[in-house]
């Protein structure tokens, strides 16, 4: 059953594509209820055109990605014996720690709905603002870029997420041991569905509280996934070190005595091996169970957590009171050594810049072609 | 030496009616030999500098004396076991160290001292000392007897010893540590680099034509069993472990280490092609075979030698009805089945792993751990507490023995692999052997049915080494009117130094009542020499019921979880909880100001825009209701 489990529904596989799908949704959403807010009732033709510019590219986005993500999976497996043969065991725990990495990273950002729809709005606010200007520089692009806004966000946002995705998901495939192609359909679609069905709740306005509850549970569903990546991730390299001393003879001898390095073992139990016995390779993929517990993998596992909960109180301080505790000028935003490369200071917005850049955007407007015109002050915004 | 070898066979031929005296002088060393060809020098074990160690020749009822000195210059100890001499009223003489004697320690010198009086046929003597036989420390031994009931002359022309071996490009010593280590959990034999014959590859061996040869056939190696057969001949069985047999003709043997066969080999009266003599290994022994090892050692039998050179030959089949099944020959001497037996020990062959993760070899549930003290020595000095067998430890595995017993053996083999097991002290009867028969893809081994078996033979085969097949079992049966104390084991030196051994302690006042078995001056002093007590137990205590400090094997693996295991559970499970508690908080807590974090978050550049237009937008109200909006709302217009 476990393994006929394994073979259809690879669960790491249904997170990514539900949080990117989630992603490339509340764009579309924002931007459908942006478009029904600004023009929706003061020129109903337009609006559907718009509203046609906004699908046709968010589908043609998906469209693509599917294509490059079918034949990236494709030769993945196809590649896959060549380049793991011998060393499975550490490629095995290089992938967990990739997609620990990755599903840590995103997980967060998937708790905060609220943020992200807002970051979105920002988002097309400074995208529809930065058209008119850049109209003047460069002429050819700035045009087709402003006729065809409405098709290029979103196209651009579902092809950017969807690509993301197809990476993530070959990432997060590989960790589940013996995952095989055909495990990737079903959580795929069901990934997606659900994204859907969010971002449908979104649109309709469903209760933000509802679905904070069930984002919370996702969330939570997905960082019990990471730890337990994390954690196999060292049981792996372990694994692969006693394999490596013992010439391959450990994965053969089963459960027994033998089949682990006993010098490490902080538990053992003679059964329940995810990767013979039916049943436990979903305690694998969920929760990192192993029948081996090694001092490095168990050490792993409450380290990720310890991490992960000083991390978000250092978060949740900071969103209190703006900076991180003991440092009043540091935010969690400056650790990021992105952030000095590139030398964002100069380009924190102010208060003052902000509102100005929300206001445009609110001022933006379409003309009869669904162009995006020069922003007008004597035009009142739509209610 | 050639002289010295004339001298000795002219001495042994006028000696055959008075019981001669065979005096050796020996001193082991080390020395670098390619004996495969391969180009690579690898470190063996001399005989007065020599190799190969001599063969022993020599008529019933002769005597020996070897002068055994330890010449190895880096630390080793040493000793040597006679295989298949009874070693009547000399059970010091055996050799095994730590059961009958104590090591001999560098440069020491034992005397071992025995006569043969009813034995004849072919044996062989090696070191009993972890690996070394292995190393080259080992040589034939033949006793000729005018009484053998198959007579040159007349049943033969010829006589010509094949010695089997396997043959590593590294020593026991270093092979040793790698084996019995946490990194071969599984107990994989080390894999030879090349099987040989006498001590060579591709062996020539020149015959005459229409002439029979007495051919003793010994598998003097550590691991592996090899299919003999010789290419489009036949010969006759006449012997097993010096058991002279009733003829049986047959055309291929299956030969354990340490097994013995005799045959009558009849060559062809035409000389125009030569044949190929065929040592098969068994690769099921084998952990893994590389693709360089050859595996079928193909060897010369020489009618011409400007016959075209042979080519290796092949058979049909090499299941267990394709080849001799030594069960069904019968002794010449016809010893009859011995009767019901008085006790019986039964053990169940197991590996396993113990807490340090060595692969292990266990009988039930011991895995042979060598005393402090021979085995022998404390019987000796035991007094009436011999009789006791708790006080030979609780880890050598001893059993006490009356005086003429019959003592039944049964081998239960949940092993995946043949077994060629050895009793020191005598030739058992082989009462039946099993072949595994439960579903091919099934691997529960068969245990001895005593209401359930095959109909035990009237006349038993006799032998002194027999293999019992993987998944099942076997029945052997003695009687013990040796006294000694005497080994079982399996003669797979891997798995003896994996523990696979018990001791048979038979008639235990007998021996004390002996004034032959009593210890010699030379054991006595190599006893001394290494500070090993000679009037203490195998715990090393003058009082020989207190075993505390014994040598005992590794615990076993725990099972299942221990106080470890359940702090790390627990741990882990606190640890997880308390991560998702932090992350729901987190997720459920509302933002303030969200809108000014994400676009601080986002670093958006917009200095430039928000110069370019903000003066012409300054006075928009910035309530009006827009795209931003308040967290939920947004899409609801």
């Amino acid at each position: 059953m476990a393994n006929a489990t394994k073979k259809v529904f690879n669960v790491a596989v249904f997170f990514v594509v539900f949080r990117e799908c989630l992603e490339a949704v509340i764009v579309i959403s924002v931007l459908l209820s942006f478009l029904k807010q600004a023009i929706g009732d003061n020129d109903p033709a337009l609006y559907k055109k718009l509203r046609k510019q906004v699908w046709i590219g968010a589908f043609a986005g998906v469209f693509i990605c599917l294509v490059i993500g079918g034949g990236f999976i494709g030769a993945y497996y196809g590649l896959e014996n060549d380049i793991f043969g011998n060393s499975e065991d550490i490629w095995e725990g290089v992938f967990c720690m990739i997609a620990t990495v990755m599903i840590s990273f995103m997980g967060i950002a998937m708790l905060r709905i609220n943020k992200m729809q807002a970051k979105w709005r920002v988002k097309i606010a400074k995208s529809l603002v930065e058209v008119p200007e850049r109209k003047r520089d460069r002429f050819k692009l700035g045009y087709l870029a402003k006729k065809y806004s409405m098709f290029l966000l979103p196209f651009v946002t579902t092809l950017r997420e969807g690509l993301e995705a197809v990476v993530f998901v070959a990432g997060a495939g590989v960790t589940t041991q013996g995952s095989k192609a055909s495990s990737y359909p079903l959580p795929v679609v069901i990934g997606l569905l659900a994204g859907c069905l969010v971002g449908v709740l979104l649109y309709y306005g469903v209760s933000y509280s509802s679905l904070q509850v069930f984002l919370v549970i996702s969330t939570c569903i997905l960082y019990l996934i990471a730890a337990g990546l994390f954690s196999r991730g060292v049981w792996y390299f372990e694994t692969n070190t006693f394999n490596k001393a013992t010439g391959g003879d450990a994965s053969e001898s089963g459960d027994g005595n033998g089949s682990y390095d006993i010098s490490k073992a902080v538990y053992h139990v003679n059964c329940c091996n995810p990767e013979l016995d039916n049943g436990w390779d979903v305690f694998n993929s969920l929760l990192g169970w192993q029948n081996t517990g090694y001092i490095g993998s168990v050490l792993a596992y409450n380290l990720y957590w310890l991490v992960l909960i000083i991390v978000i109180l250092l978060m949740l301080f900071e969103e209190k009171t703006g900076h991180l505790p003991f440092c009043k000028n540091l935010g969690l935003r400056h650790l990021n050594p992105l952030y000095w490369i590139k030398n964002k200071k100069k380009n924190e917005l102010t208060d003052a810049e902000r509102e100005e850049l929300f206001r445009k955007a609110q001022d933006i407007r379409f003309n009869q072609d669904g162009e995006i015109s020069q922003v007008q002050e004597t035009v009142p915004a739509s209610k | 030496m050639v002289k010295f070898t004339a001298l000795l066979t002219s001495l042994v031929l006028s000696s055959v009616v008075s019981a001669a005296t065979h005096t050796y002088n020996w001193t082991t060393g080390y020395d670098d030999r390619d004996l495969d060809g391969s180009g690579e020098k690898t470190r063996i074990i001399t005989c007065n500098g020599e190799f190969p160690w001599p063969n022993i020749e020599i008529n019933k009822g002769d005597t020996v004396n070897i002068y055994l000195t330890n010449g190895f210059d880096d630390n080793k100890n040493t000793s040597m076991h006679f295989h298949g001499l009874f070693q009547h009223g000399s059970s010091q003489m055996d050799g095994p160290e730590m059961v009958t004697q104590c090591p001999i320690g560098p440069g020491q010198t034992f005397l071992y001292n025995f006569t043969v009086p009813d034995q004849v046929g072919s044996y062989w003597y090696h070191s009993h000392t972890g690996g070394q036989y292995m190393d080259g420390m080992r040589g034939l031994f033949i006793i000729h007897d005018e009484d053998y009931p198959y007579k040159q002359g007349e049943d033969y022309d010829e006589e010509l010893s094949l010695s089997f071996t396997e043959y590593y490009h590294s020593t026991t010593y270093e092979l040793m540590p790698k084996f019995l280590s946490l990194y071969n959990p599984t107990g994989a034999e080390p894999i030879p680099q090349n099987f040989l014959m006498n001590n060579t590859r591709n062996l020539t061996w020149e015959v005459q034509p229409d002439t029979t040869y007495l051919l003793r056939l010994i598998n003097i190696g550590g691991f592996t069993s090899y299919w003999f057969f010789i290419e489009d001949h036949e010969f006759d069985v006449i012997e097993v472990d010096g058991i002279p047999v009733e003829r049986n003709t047959t055309d291929m043997l299956y030969i354990t280490v340490a097994q013995r066969y005799t045959v009558l080999l009849k060559t062809k009266k035409d000389t125009s092609k030569n044949f190929a003599i065929m040592q098969l290994v068994d690769t099921g022994m084998l952990d893994i075979q590389p693709d360089d090892l050859i595996v079928n050692a193909t060897h010369t039998l020489s009618y011409n030698k400007d016959n075209e050179e042979v080519d290796e030959a092949f058979v049909d089949s090499l299941e267990d009805d394709a080849f001799l099944d030594d069960f069904y020959l019968t002794p010449i001497n016809k010893t009859e089945l011995y009767g019901e037996p008085d006790i019986e020990i039964s053990v169940d062959v197991v590996m396993d792993n113990l807490k340090n993760g060595i692969n292990y070899a266990f009988f039930n549930n011991l895995t042979y751990t060598a005393p402090k003290v021979p085995i022998l020595v404390s019987v000796l000095g035991a007094g009436d507490d011999a009789t006791n067998a708790a006080i030979y430890g609780s880890n050598t595995h001893s059993f006490v023995l009356d005086k003429d017993d019959i003592v039944q053996i049964v081998v239960n083999n949940q092993d995946t692999g043949k077994h060629p097991f050895h009793l020191h002290g005598h030739a058992f009867q082989v009462v039946d052997r099993d072949h595994y028969s439960g579903p091919e893809d099934s691997d529960e081994p068969k245990a001895y049915d005593e209401d359930d078996h095959a109909e035990f033979p009237q006349y038993p085969m006799m032998r002194d080494t027999v293999y019992v097949r993987e998944n099942s079992n076997m029945v052997l049966r003695f009687k013990a009117d040796n006294p000694g104390v005497w080994f079982f084991h399996c003669h797979i030196e891997w798995h003896l130094e994996q523990g696979l051994a018990l001791v048979l302690i038979e008639d235990p006042k007998g021996i004390q009542e002996d004034p032959n078995q009593q210890l010699t001056e030379s054991h006595k002093a190599v006893c001394a020499d290494l500070n090993i007590a000679t009037n203490a137990n195998v715990a090393n205590n003058t009082v020989f019921t207190d075993l505390s400090g014994e040598n005992v094997q590794q615990p076993p693996v725990p099972s299942g979880f221990t106080a470890k295991g359940y702090v790390a559970f627990v741990f882990s499970c606190v640890a997880g909880v308390l991560g998702l508690i932090t992350i729901s908080i987190y997720g459920l807590i509302d933002i303030s100001n969200v809108e000014e974090k994400v676009a601080r978050d986002l670093d958006i550049d917009v200095h430039k825009l928000a110069e370019d237009e903000s003066l012409s937008n300054e006075k928009r109200p910035s309530s009006e209701v827009g795209v931003v909006d308040d967290n939920s709302s947004s899409s609801r217009k």
